[in-house]
């Protein structure tokens, strides 16, 4: 049996499921203190002071921390805009680290004997806020006059990409039809099972130890080390077992505090470790939220269904800090395009601070918001020409070859056209369900894609029935003139043969299976078996820097690097050395940054592609929307464990579901109204769709063994085509999600008028 | 979450006297799971749980001599609802019961709790509410029952008075011929709490001029859960389909609903007449059917 190709159990699945794997919040040592972070749960306000005397007096309390213990109050992963506690006082850092900004928002460390003396001290902090005007609403946010966000700046708007490409003008007077709407979005919580928790102490070695979740250690390390002031190597980061991320653990949120009260209690003599484990409400106002987005998209094509106009307009809510917002920003901005050849393009797009809840990563990572706009804009397009949905797609997909809107010529392995081809196949092929099929009241055009179920006037003629269809690309690894890096080391030990093959390798294990791939595309290369493969993993002490697990990158980042790795190790192993040891890093082939103002670039590395066919029921008179089945076809390239693909695919597609249908994040004028999850729904069991995994290995050439990510692929179309299978059902078009019941029925009525 | 003692009394007259001792800083306790949340959250704040699940007679879950079911106060949602005697003769109860969140909530929480927790949106009610149950009341100044629509004064208060403790839900069973359907709205397939409900029970009736008897209650829609007697008059009097557009309506028009975070109020006054109307439907169906056997 090859190692590469088949779905060998997880290396973490025994310790998963028999509880021996411990998560942060599972882990004590001795000695430990607990510490409690107070949050200013004020949208906006500055602190003019903060007495901490009372809680220090309450009983357990070891120590108060605040601003002024800060050495360097300032970070963030891509723009440092955020004080690690806000307050006056710190040595360094932020001006204004003064302000609070959102309900989450870090004021002040509550360190005590127990949890709950810890969080019975936290009530007593004597903080004096004066509130200031809150701005929640991005579009607002954007107005002259307008309260800043961030005082130090001209205006709230983070940062704006620009794509002029032909001559949209010119575009629009070509065309036979032109559609032209606007999209919204909502934010949305990650929901992973372990809320942020973690444990940080001093080592042998006068290191500060943080063992936490995350999804890049040495990024971690280096915003802990940056806020301390300490050179990095004074710093370790370790992950234990991770309960989810999806983007979710990308940004800090107990990593730099916990590694402050350590650090700090040490240089009092107090030499303990530090605990921390936040409730579930504490997460959701503490770490950010997928962008919500407003999009409005003017599209144009003539009577064959070419493409000829695109111009789009898409503002993302930012929040109250950047996090990743300028990166998801710059995946939207072609995003919101889709995977089709135009000759005139017209983007303007923009991040805008409120005092919102930050928006950040979230699996499809911009993607999502752009293709919500871009293939809805699509169906408007093909119902406008009577045309299919799938048959417009086809006739606009990039090619081999293709230019993108920034003119440069996409990364090699196109496969959206063969994606979309499956696709079809697969809907004709489901007919054979045993239901009759029926012909689409939205395609006068006779369709050479015959509708793939049945839209069938249920039981009391109630539930209506309807499908749609989507389609999507995203980058893979790291975009737009970001040098992307993935370090492996490979030894192999044993003396006639190879017995024992060690991985050094950062990757977080996330719950997405990278550590199992990782063995296996070693054990493939190496050929031995799997279970010879030994994993050194997430741990800074231990390995060298992998980037994140984000941007479907580490099977491509991870694989090619184990591979050189691996491929380097064996060529000394016969050169007779013992043990035989490699270290690789690969680097992909660059990418460019926008020009400023045409968006000029090749932005990324390599592309994957998925499309899916979604059938849905309504309940017309309360507005209930069920997905029944989901098809989704995934170009991954090598499917290095099919099990793992598919699963990635469910959990997608299952996540995906929620965002469109139920899950409904509130803020209120800067207030989260939905912050625990009886509040905050996410989709059961029971409400997920049945899907139907289809993978297809067209080897992408920049791959290890050709794999190509894919893990953010399968979220994108799903929201787009439910909506599309809404329409379909109601005959009614909604432009904004989630499609909560109320929703529905809200614009069912208004139809009906 | 602030500490509290916990005691599991043996008999009533302990519970009792340990209620009165603490004097508002003792809580009764069932599965716990209102309770628990409510003190995490730091709205109570008792430093005494007092657990009543070894009470006599709490756990009791039997057909009494009048033929009435007797419930005791801390049998589980999922005995009520798993129970062949509460499916084959109180099944609109079963079902609500059986609404109530996941099997593992349904394992600890009680029809007991649900009812002295009283919310507008506690599933057990609607039902209990249709079959006209009584509430048995233990206190020191002696035992007393009361009708349910009584005993629930208003959203999280009833008629216990200081010492008090419910022993027993009691109920009647339906007419010969009754059925019922249990409509829940949630966000979710499964686990919300109602975004609201409605409970219809209807029977064979020939003294009425449609020929049946009908007993509606609204969950989540008012402060409390209430009937809808407008529209029990009206199917009692018409049951062909304007009738049941009339009494849909009815039940809309008695229904005062609040905007909260999971609805609006009009939204939910609608879904009072969409889910009036399909109870009525399916009700009809039954007892259609079951004319025809
Ligand atoms: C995740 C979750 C989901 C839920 N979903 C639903 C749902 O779908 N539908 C629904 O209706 N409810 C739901 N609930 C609420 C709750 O589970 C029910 O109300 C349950 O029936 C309460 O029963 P209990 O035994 O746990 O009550 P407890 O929490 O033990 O007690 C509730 C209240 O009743 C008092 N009490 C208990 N026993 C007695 C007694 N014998 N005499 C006097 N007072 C007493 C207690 O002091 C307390 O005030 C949900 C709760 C959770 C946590």
């Amino acid at each position: 049996m090859r190692a590469v190709g088949s779905s060998i159990p997880r290396v973490d699945a025994r310790h998963k499921v028999t509880g021996e794997a411990l998560y942060p919040g599972d882990i004590d040592r001795p000695g430990q203190l607990w510490l409690r972070v107070v949050f200013a749960e004020r949208p906006h306000a500055r602190i003019r002071g903060i007495d901490t005397s009372a809680a220090m007096a309450a009983p357990g309390v070891v120590a108060v921390f605040t601003a002024a213990d800060v050495p360097n109050n300032v970070y963030g992963l891509n723009t440092l805009d955020q004080p690690v506690l806000c307050g006056p006082g710190a040595p360094r850092g932020m001006a204004d680290a003064d302000i609070v900004r959102f309900v989450g928002d870090q004021v002040a460390l509550v360190v005590a004997e127990t949890e709950t003396q810890a969080n019975s001290a936290a009530r007593l902090l004597q903080i004096d806020f004066e509130d200031l005007p809150v701005v929640s609403d991005p579009l607002a946010a954007m107005q002259p006059g307008s309260p800043l966000v961030h005082g130090y700046r001209d205006n709230n708007v983070l940062l704006e990409y620009h794509v002029r490409t032909g001559d949209v003008e010119a575009g629009f007077a070509r065309a036979d039809v032109v559609v032209e709407h606007t999209y919204r979005t909502g934010a949305q919580e990650h929901a992973y099972l372990q809320p942020e928790a973690g444990l940080s102490y001093i080592d042998a070695l006068g290191r500060i130890v943080v063992v936490v979740a995350g999804q890049w250690v040495h990024e971690d390390r280096q915003q802990i080390a940056h806020a301390l002031g300490l050179p990095e190597d004074q710093v370790v980061v370790r992950y234990p077992a991770i309960g989810g991320a999806f983007g979710g653990r990308e940004d800090m949120s107990v990593q730099i505090v916990l590694a402050l009260a350590a650090w700090r209690l040490k240089q009092r003599g107090i030499d303990r470790p530090v605990k921390t484990i936040w409730s579930r409400r504490e997460s959701i106002i503490g770490h950010h939220k997928r962008h919500p987005s407003v999009v409005s998209a003017k599209w144009g094509a003539t009577r064959d269904g070419k493409l000829v106009a695109q111009q789009v307009d898409f503002t993302s809510d930012c929040g109250a800090y950047a996090y990743t917002s300028t990166k998801v920003l710059g995946n939207a901005t072609l995003a919101c395009l889709g995977p089709y050849v135009c000759d005139n393009v017209h983007v303007d797009a923009r991040t805008v601070y409120t005092n919102n809840v930050p928006g950040g990563a979230y699996r499809g990572f911009g993607g999502p918001q752009g293709h919500f706009a871009a293939e809805l804009q699509m169906d408007r397009l093909a119902e406008a020409l009577g045309m299919d949905p799938l048959e417009l797609r086809l006739r606009n997909a990039w090619h081999e070859g293709s230019l993108m809107a920034t003119r440069s010529v996409l990364p090699a392995g196109v496969t959206i056209v063969p994606v979309l081809e499956r696709l079809a196949a697969e809907i004709s092929g489901s007919e054979n369900g045993g239901q009759s099929p029926r012909p689409s009241p939205q395609s006068p055009v006779p369709s050479p894609h015959a509708p793939f179920l049945t839209s069938l006037d249920a039981s009391a003629g109630r539930r209506l029935r309807g499908t749609g269809i989507a389609c999507c690309f995203k980058n893979v690894g790291f975009s737009l003139g970001y040098r992307d890096v993935c370090n492996a080391t490979v030894e192999l030990y044993g003396t006639g043969e190879i017995e024992r093959v060690v991985v050094r390798h950062a990757a977080a294990e996330v719950g997405q299976g990278t550590h199992t791939v990782m063995a296996q595309v070693a054990a493939e290369v190496v050929g031995v078996p799997p279970e010879q493969v030994e994993l050194i993993v997430q741990d800074t002490a231990e390995t060298e820097n992998s980037g994140s697990v984000s941007a479907s990158r580490m099977t491509f980042m991870a694989g090619n690097a184990i591979k050189g790795a691996a491929e380097q190790a064996l060529a000394r192993w016969q050169d007779e050395e013992r043990p035989a040891i490699a270290h690789f890093e690969y680097v992909p082939r660059a990418t460019t940054p926008y020009d400023k103002l045409t968006g000029q670039s090749d932005p990324n590395i390599t592309h994957g592609y998925c499309a899916q066919a979604v059938e849905v029921e309504v309940d017309p008179d309360t507005g209930h929307v069920h997905v029944l089945q989901v098809i989704s076809v995934n170009d991954v390239g090598r499917a290095i464990n099919p099990q793992q693909v598919e699963g990635q695919i469910e959990g997608a597609v299952a996540q995906s579901v929620g965002w469109t249908t139920h899950e409904n994040f509130v803020q209120r004028d800067g207030r989260v109204l939905t912050d625990q999850l009886s509040t905050y729904l996410i989709p059961t069991v029971v409400d997920v769709a049945n899907v139907k995994s289809v993978i297809l290995e067209i080897p992408d050439p920049q791959g290890p063994l050709g794999a190509r990510g894919m893990a953010e692929m399968p979220f994108i179309p799903t929201a787009p085509a439910i909506v599309a299978a809404v329409h379909d059902a109601t005959g009614v078009w909604f432009d904004e999600i989630p499609l909560t019941p109320e929703r529905v029925w809200r614009g069912l009525r208004a139809a009906a008028r | 979450m602030q500490p509290f003692d916990y005691v599991k009394p043996n008999s009533l007259e302990e519970a009792s006297a340990l209620l009165i001792e603490h004097n508002g800083d003792a809580r009764l306790m069932a599965g716990m799971t209102d309770l628990l949340i409510r003190i995490e959250r730091g709205f109570f704040h008792p430093r005494l749980v007092v657990d009543v699940k070894a009470l006599p007679g709490m756990r009791d879950l039997l057909v009494v001599r009048n033929g009435d079911l007797r419930i005791g106060a801390a049998v589980t949602m999922n005995e009520v609802a798993l129970s062949p005697t509460a499916r084959s003769g109180w099944p609109l109860l079963a079902e609500g019961c059986q609404s109530v969140a996941s099997y593992q909530l349904r394992n600890r929480a009680t029809v007991g709790g649900n009812v002295c927790n009283a919310s507008p949106a506690a599933d057990s009610v609607p039902a209990l509410l249709c079959y006209e149950a009584s509430v048995h009341i233990f206190g020191t100044d002696g035992d007393r029952t009361l009708p349910l629509a009584e005993f629930i004064t208003g959203p999280g208060r009833t008629a216990l008075q200081r010492g008090e403790l419910v022993t027993a839900i009691t109920v009647p069973a339906p007419a010969r011929g009754a059925a019922g359907k249990f409509l829940k709205l949630g966000r979710t397939a499964v686990g919300d709490i109602s975004v609201m409900n409605v409970a219809v029970l209807g029977w064979p009736d020939k003294a009425t001029p449609s020929g049946s008897q009908w007993r509606i209650a609204l969950g989540s829609v008012a402060p409390t859960v209430i009937r809808a007697p407008e529209a029990e008059r009206i199917l009692a009097a018409n049951t062909s389909m304007a009738g049941i557009e009339a009494a849909a309506q009815a039940a809309s028009d008695a229904s005062r609903p609040i905007d909260d975070i999971r609805a609006t109020a009009a939204y939910r006054r609608d879904m009072v007449r969409v889910l009036t109307r399909r109870g009525v439907e399916g009700v009809l169906a039954e007892i259609g059917e079951q004319a025809n056997r």
